[in-house]
Formats: C-alpha cells, structure tokens, sequence
C-alpha cells in the first residue's frame, strides 16, 4: 500500500488507480447485466434505461478518480495495521460458516465475540468465551422464549 | 368546537391512573424491544400487539401508542449509541449522534432526540387534529411525477453529506445507486444484477447497508488503526444533560425537522427517510458552527429525529382519514384498531370518534410518559459506552449481526452484511464519505419507479413532469437549490472587496 | 405402538417410538414456515394458525419460522430441500407464491410440495374515481377495446394477483392482455392515491382494502371477481355483467414432499380440525379474513389449475419467458 507523503504530493496514488479501475469495471458489469433484459409490453422507460444511466455515471467518476489519482492529490492516510482487521473477518467468517452449516446462533455469535474482542488486544479467550456464551444464550432465550422469533438453531440451542 | 370537545374527552380518559400505567408499560416494552437491533417499530408493534389484546379497549389503545413511540425511541438509541440504526429512518440520526457519544457528548444526543420527538410528535398530533382532511386532500392530488419531483429535490440536497470533495462524494452515491438496482425491477418483474442468486431477488436491504458501512465497518477501521492511537471513549465529558447552549441550538431544528416531518408524512409514498435527509441537509446549511458537522453537531441530531417522529405523526393523516396504511408501521397502527373490528377510512371519523380521539389523546400521553421514563435513563444508556474498548465492539458486531441474523437468517444475507462492513472499512480508510451511499440506495429505487409510472401514465411522454404544477414547482426548486451555491458564488466574485 | 403391551418394549423404545410416529393429533408438535419475513400476510396467517392450532388442542406446540425472500422462492427452496420427508412441518403460502415461482424462473415447484389445504380467500374489485365517465364493467371493457394503452391500471407488484387479474379482464373482453398498461405501485396505499387523484383509469385490489372509499362514494366499485354476489352487497359480479372473470387471492398450507400418506393424512386432518375450531373463526373474524377451506384432492387440483392460468397469463403479458 501506499501511503500518501505530504512531502511529494504529486506522486501517483496506484490504490486510486486501482478504485477508478474497479468503477470501470462496475458500469461494465452493469451494462453486461441491462443488455440480458427485455422491455416487454411496457410503456415509457424500460427496466434497462437506469442502469445504463447509473453506468455512465460511473464511467464518468471513474475517469475523475482516474484523474485524481494520476495528480496525486488524494487525501493523505496513515499505515493501517493488517492483523486486527483480519482477526474480525475470520471472525465473520467463521459466524458465517457456523450459521450455514447449521451450528446455531450461539456459538456463531461467541465465535465472532472472541475474535473480535482479541482483535481489540485481549488475550484472555477464555473468560470472552464465557461471557459471550452467557451473553449469546440470554439474547437467545429472549428473542426464542419471549418474542417467539427463531434463531438459527444448533445443537446448543436443542439443549434449552 | 367539535375538535376540542372530543379531543378533552379522550384526554380524560386516558389521564385515569391505570391507564397512564399501561402507557408507562406500553412504552417501556417497546423500548425494550425496539433497542434490539434489526427490530424497528412496526416488528417492535407486531410482537407486543398481542400483549394488548387482554386489555380494555381504552387501556389496549393506550398501551399500543406506548409501545409505538417506545419502539421508535429505542430505535434512536442503538443509531446514537452504537451507530447501528434499527430502521432506515433513524440513519441520518446515526450520523451525528454516533459522533456526540464518541465525544463524550451521548447524553445531550439522547436528550435532544427524546425531547425533539416529543416536540415534534406533539405538534404533528396537534396538526393531525387539525389539519388531517384539508392535508389529505393534497396528499392525493401527488402523482408518480410530483414525487418524481420530489426525489430530484432530495438528490440536490443529499449533496449536504458529500465531504470535501464532490467527486467522492458522487461516487459514494453512485456505489450505492448501483446497489438499489440489485432485485427485481418493480415495473417488469426482471431480475437486475441477481446473477441468479434468489437471496439477492429483493433487493439490499436498507439496514443491512447501514449497519454494515457504519457498524461493522467503523469497528474494522478502529480496530486497524488502534496502534496508532489508542481511541477512548469517555461517556460523559462535560454535560451529562443539555446545556443552554445545546437547548438554544436544538429548538429550531425541532421545529424545521417537524415541518418536513409531518407533511411529507402525510404523503402516501412520502415515508420517513426524504425528511430525516432534508432536515438533516437544511441543518447543515443554516447551522452556526458548520465546523461541528461530522465531529457531531447537536442540530443534525435534533432535525432528524424531529422529522423522524413528525413523519410517524403524519402517516397517521391517510390512515385515519382513507384508511391507507403507507408504511410498516401504520399497517400495525391497523392491526390495533381492528382488534375491534373496526376499519380506518372516510367513515371512522363520523362513525367512532370515540376511538379516534381515544387514541390521538393516547399518542399525547405515550409521548409524555417516553419522556419521563427515558430522560432518567439517559445516563444509564451512555455509561453503557464505558465498557471496555474489546468487548464494547464485540458487543456492537454481535448486535449488529444479530438484528441481520434475526431478520434474514440467509448466509447470503450475513455475507452482504460482512462485504458492506470490508466496502466501508475501506471507505473510511479511503476517505470516501459513507452515508451518500445508503442515500443512493433509498432514493434511486423510488427516483426510478415513481419516474417510469409517471411516464407509463403519459405513454412515454416527458412533458408530464412540467404539466403537473406540483412538479414543475419542485423541479424548479431543485434547480434553484442546485444552481444557487454557484451562482452565489459568482456574484460574489464581482463583488469589491470592501475589507 | 399402544398394541404392544408395556412390558415388552423398553421405555426407552417406545420414546422413540412415540417420537417418530405421532399417532395422535394432541401429540403434533408442527413447524411452520412463513416464506416471508414478519409482519406479513404468510407471517399473520402463520401465527393465527398456530394460535388456533394451539387453542383448540390439535397440536401440543407450533413453532413459526420466517424465511423471507423474492415472493417465497426462497422458503420454498428451503423448505422442499429441508423438510424433506418431515410430517410434521407445514408451510404457509397463497397465489402470489405462483407467481414469483415462474418469473423468478425457480427450480423448486409447487408440484413438489405436498398440498394440505386452502385456508382463505379475499375477492378482488375493480375501482374508478368516483367522477369517472365509467360506470360499469362494460363501460371499462369497451375503453379497454377502443385504446388499450390509455386504459391505465394501478395495482400491486408485477406478476402479482392484481397484474395477473388486469390481463385476464383484457383476454375475457376480448382484448390483446399483451398490451395492456398495468402500472405496479407498491402497497395498496400509493395505488390508491393514484387511482382518488385520477391518475389512472381504474384500480385493481383486494376489496376489504378499498371497502372503506368505496362505501364512503369516493370510490366506484365496478365489478367483484367472486363467482357468486357477496351477501349484502350491491357491487355487481363481473359474471353478471357478462365478463368470465373469476379469481381470488387465496392462501393455503403445504407439507413437504416425499411424506408418508399416513402422515399426510394426520396433517390434513389436523389442520380441518382447527378450521372448524371456534379459535380460528375468532381470528377470522378479527383479521376480516374469508374462510375459503378446501382440502385434500379438491384442493390438490386447484393448486394445480391455478398453477396452469397464472403461468399462461404470466406468459402472455411478457412476464414470464416461454
């Protein structure tokens, strides 16, 4: 990554070349996506005339962050630390594969609290992984028990 | 005068003590529950409708506005305190509450927004008293095309949440027009930008967006940064309670945000979010301390969540008078009354006024009790910001995910919950401004459908937009508001400087 | 399993036993799904059912899940797949699910589910503004005949029972249901601001939502779609008027394929009982709904007839790809 440099504004920002690129590429998809629709027996303005107008849009701001980022006048940003970040998205991820695979709320949503909280630097997973076991349980039992909505259920849950 | 006769009839008989007791429980459950994330008002109204079935009539009713009003506050709440907003109406709340409770300022944010509901709620009563069958009747004469004109006002003002630069600010909005396209058109019934995935048939849900960008995103963007600066959020710094600062800066905001609130209410298709946005733009510009705007000023807290209260008011208007439920909400308003087999309409003013003014007294007093019950708990709500730094946002991902879990317990769902959450992470490291893009989402989809309806009606024909006086009077005033700043700007350049 | 005397079987297999083979309806312990998220129409028929269900002691318990999305595609898929062979789970869906199954271009079918019973019915009314020179069915139809496109209809989301009705109006009166100009709003509620404004010439809905206009004189009610008039109504049929135009917005309930007829059979008849039971007429009563039960094979083949006409109209009207 790099980082902006007050020092020598008018460096090439390759991360706002990469966005204008992915812009680019979003009106193409976009395009690709309207030319598969028919306007069968409708009067006036078909499904397909939106998302060639958001497309265009888009292609324009493209070539605008294109251009800023040649210029090198993007907002400067500080050095980001990678681990952190991670950590929460193995946590979202395992909540994500937890729910699919049919584990149930709780252990998602304890999955989720104790990576997230180890991201924010705590080392003690095991009392996190009880509070977040207390914690999930109750949120469940009151949306299951009181307001009768139904959580994925696991095999925690069948034990309630 | 009839009006007042029946309405002090109604405010009779819900001052008797049990009654005022079940406004207090009514309010207190809803809440309760409305602080759950991913329940707005009108789910928070479905699951306690059936608490009220054991009542009286008089007591259910009052009960029921309890939980209403209840429902909406709690809903504030999580947008202020944690950023994440139970309901697409209380985002523009999020925007700078989040923001005044970081500061250490939650309490007055809090405070505002109850008491700015309870202003606004009890003026837009006062005008749904009043005015409902007179504003009815404008209500109806809006076409697709006038609304059409309407969104086209709220596109220039949106301009109010860009940042700096316009060009990121487009292309945030354009991100999140992109994503209203995602679904089934409305008109034609074809999937657009589905790939084939039946989850994304309907579309990107509003709070999904929401909760991702600011939510998930914000704790992603914390978390990256924290070797920089530890960030520390004190709960309280200086006033726990408005000071007279804060009253002097919030009463006309109260008042501006219920004057869009209410009208734009009545509207059948009018709905919470066009107000919450324009108040939160008027704000912006008349605001005395345009610095404070985006660190957290008091105004854009106070306008929204007095147009989000006035709106809920003004949807009463084409209930009570046609019988038009025109949002989630108002269809459980209708679920209440016909718990006793009553229909809303023309007739229910002649037939059961009783009832009518039974319940517009009940919305006075369940909009006082949410006063007396959540000013004390303010306090309570912002320490709740002391926890901890790790399991604060712990906490917050595992609410937010919930509210998704909760609504759409789809892994499709939670993966789109995660892609907005890493989309607004790299937003915020990006410095492209996030709310632009959930604007894009909620006006595209209507700009789009109310524009092909009004052109459908004329048979392609354009001209429709100016023929309507109603349009042709907003696109007017959306082009003066879109010229104006240059223009502005370009008399200024001629004018000497006299310093 | 009671035929068995005790003292031959464990206790511990007659549990199971018990468990897998619930001989007596006060033994049902259902899931039900609601294809939709709550709040709904499929989400109150849902509960209503099980309160009644509950009420009247046909089922022990009856646990409501939602899964919402693109008109019940996703429910269904879920459901076939997942309940698979399960007697005692039951899902809630209605005429708006056929639909969506054919424009959503779904692999799941209603032909795979194992129908249950219809449950109730709204009868559908075409409306006019009051001060509108139509004043019957055939006023209507001969504007439709003359310019098709002027003839605007508001009505609910494409494909949906009032898209489907409007093309139907145009086939019966001979016009091309092709080119009809139907113009979807979303809720009932800005569909009928449109219509009071004169935005378009007529509206199409359920009729207990534009009773109370319509009553009041601000609404004209042209024609009902019931094969019958109503009792104490004086809104004359399409049928009287000469227009084959017959339709309902019905909701039912579906149990899962590949069930044992046995099993189809206690599920049947549970959900007859609770009809007949005084906890569901209440409800009926208080959400203004029409009982419309229909069971077993009669209701099997009408499933599958309304299956047949809403495709071919779909079809018709572009919405659906032949």
């Amino acid at each position: 990554m790099t980082s902006g440099d007050p020092a020598q504004p008018r460096r090439v920002d390759r991360a706002g070349i990469v966005i204008a690129a992915l812009l680019a590429l979003l009106a193409v998809v976009l395009v690709w996506d309207a030319r598969g629709l028919q306007s069968a027996a409708m009067y006036g303005m078909g499904p397909e005339a939106m998302p060639v107008v958001v497309a265009s849009g888009l292609a324009l701001l493209a070539i605008g962050n294109f251009i800023d980022a040649l210029r090198g006048n993007l907002p400067a940003r500080e050095s980001t630390d990678p681990v952190p970040v991670l950590l929460i998205l193995v946590g979202l991820a395992l909540l994500i594969a937890i729910i699919g695979f049919g584990g149930g709320f709780i252990l998602a949503t304890s999955a989720l609290f104790v990576t997230t909280s180890a991201a924010f630097g705590r080392r003690a997973v095991l009392v996190d992984s009880v509070i977040a076991l207390v914690m999930s349980t109750l949120i469940y039992l009151a949306f299951d028990r009181l307001l009768t909505l139904s959580l994925p259920a696991g095999p925690l849950e069948r034990l309630l | 005068m009839d009006t007042f006769a029946a309405l002090a009839h109604g405010m009779a008989v819900a001052v008797q003590p049990m009654n005022l007791l079940y406004a207090l429980i009514g309010v207190f459950l809803g809440t309760a529950v409305g602080v759950l994330p991913g329940i707005g008002p009108a789910l928070t109204v479905a699951l306690l409708l059936p608490v009220t079935y054991k009542l009286d009539p008089g007591g259910s009713l009052i009960m029921f506005a309890g939980i209403y009003y209840g429902g909406m506050y709690g809903g504030s709440t999580t947008a202020i305190l944690i950023n994440t907003p139970g309901e697409s109406a209380s985002m523009a709340t999020a925007l700078e509450g989040n923001k005044m409770a970081k500061a250490g300022r939650g309490g007055p944010a809090l405070a505002t927004s109850a008491i700015g509901s309870f202003v606004a709620g009890t003026i837009a009563t006062i005008g749904l008293a009043f005015l409902a069958p007179w504003l009815v009747d404008v209500a109806v004469r809006f076409g697709p095309e006038d609304y059409f004109a309407l969104m086209c006002v709220a596109f220039v003002t949106v301009s109010a949440t860009f940042g700096d630069s316009p060009i990121r600010g487009l292309t945030s909005l354009f991100i999140g027009l992109t994503l209203g396209l995602v679904g089934i058109d409305k008109l034609t019934g074809q999937a657009r930008l589905a790939f084939g995935v039946p989850e994304l048939l309907d579309g990107v849900e509003v709070t999904t967006l929401a909760v991702g960008l600011f939510a998930v995103g914000e704790a992603l963007y914390v978390a990256s940064r924290r070797h920089h600066t530890e960030e520390k959020l004190e709960p309280v710094r200086g006033s726990l309670w408005m000071t007279k600062e804060d009253w002097k800066r919030s009463w006309k905001p109260w008042l501006r945000g219920t004057m869009f609130g209410f009208p734009i209410g009545a509207l059948p298709a009018g709905g919470a979010e066009i107000p919450t946005f324009l108040s939160y733009s008027t704000e912006k510009r008349l605001t005395k301390h345009p610095e404070e705007f985006g660190k957290g000023a008091i105004e854009g807290v106070a306008g929204p969540e007095a147009a989000n209260n006035a709106s809920a008011a003004g949807t009463l208007v084409p209930l009570l008078t046609l019988g038009l439920p025109t949002s989630a909400t108002a269809a459980m308003m209708l679920a209440g009354f016909q718990q006793y087999g009553l229909n809303p309409g023309p007739l229910l003013f002649a037939e059961r006024p009783d009832l009518v003014w039974g319940l517009i007294a009940s919305l006075f007093i369940a909009n006082m009790m949410l006063l007396v019950l959540n000013l004390p708990l303010v306090g309570l709500w912002v320490r709740l910001l002391a926890i901890p730094q790790p399991w604060l946002y712990a906490g917050i991902l595992v609410f937010a995910t919930m509210g998704t879990i909760a609504a759409k317990p789809s892994v499709v769902e939670l993966s789109m919950l995660a892609g907005f959450g890493v989309l607004g992470f790299l937003m915020r490291r990006f410095d492209f401004p996030i709310a632009p893009v959930v604007v894009g989402l909620i006006l595209g989809p209507i700009a789009e459908s109310q524009l092909r309806r009004a052109l459908a009606i004329s048979l392609g024909d354009p001209m429709t937009l100016l023929q309507s006086p109603i349009s042709a009077t907003l696109l007017g005033v959306a082009l003066i508001a879109l010229l104006a700043p240059f223009v502005l700007k370009g008399l200024g350049r001629f004018k000497p400087n006299e310093d | 399993m009671f035929r068995f005397p005790a003292c031959l079987v464990g206790a511990a297999v007659a549990l199971t036993l018990a468990a897998a083979t619930p001989a007596f309806a006060q033994q049902l312990e259902l899931k039900l799904m609601a294809p939709a998220a709550p709040g709904g129409g499929w989400d109150q028929t849902a509960r209503s059912m099980q309160q009644a269900l509950v009420a009247s002691g046909v089922a022990r318990s009856v646990q409501v899940t939602n899964v919402p999305g693109a008109g019940g595609s996703v429910g269904i898929a879920q459901f076939v797949n997942g309940a698979k062979g399960d007697g005692n789970q039951m899902m809630v869906n209605g005429f708006v699910m056929v639909g969506a199954l054919a424009m959503n271009k779904s692999p799941v079918t209603l032909d795979q589910v194992t129908p249950i019973a219809r449950l109730t019915e709204e009868i559908q009314v075409i409306v006019v503004p009051a001060n509108s020179p139509i004043k019957t069915a055939q006023d209507l139809a001969a504007a439709v005949k003359a310019d098709i496109a002027k003839v605007t209809f508001a009505g609910g989301s494409a494909g949906g029972v009032d898209h489907v009705m409007a093309a139907l109006f145009a086939g019966a009166v001979g016009a091309d249901a092709k080119k009809i100009n139907y113009i979807p709003f979303s809720g009932g509620g800005e569909s009928l601001a449109a219509i009071l404004g004169g935005k378009v010439t007529a509206g199409i809905s359920g009729l207990s939502e534009y009773e109370g206009q319509i009553k009041s004189g601000k609404l004209r009610a042209i024609g009902v779609t019931s094969e019958k008039r109503i009792a104490g109504s004086d809104i004359p049929t399409f049928k009287e008027q000469g227009i084959d135009l017959v339709i309902a917005n019905w909701r039912s309930v579906v149990a899962p394929p590949g069930i044992t007829p046995e099993q189809r059979k206690t599920l049947s008849d549970a959900v007859e009982k609770m009809v007949k039971s005084d906890a569901w007429k209440e409800i009926l009563k208080q959400k203004g709904w029409e009982d419309a039960y229909l069971g077993g094979d009669a209701f099997a083949d009408f499933l599958k007839k309304e299956t047949v006409r809403v495709t071919d109209v779909l079809k018709s009207v572009g919405l659906v790809k032949s």
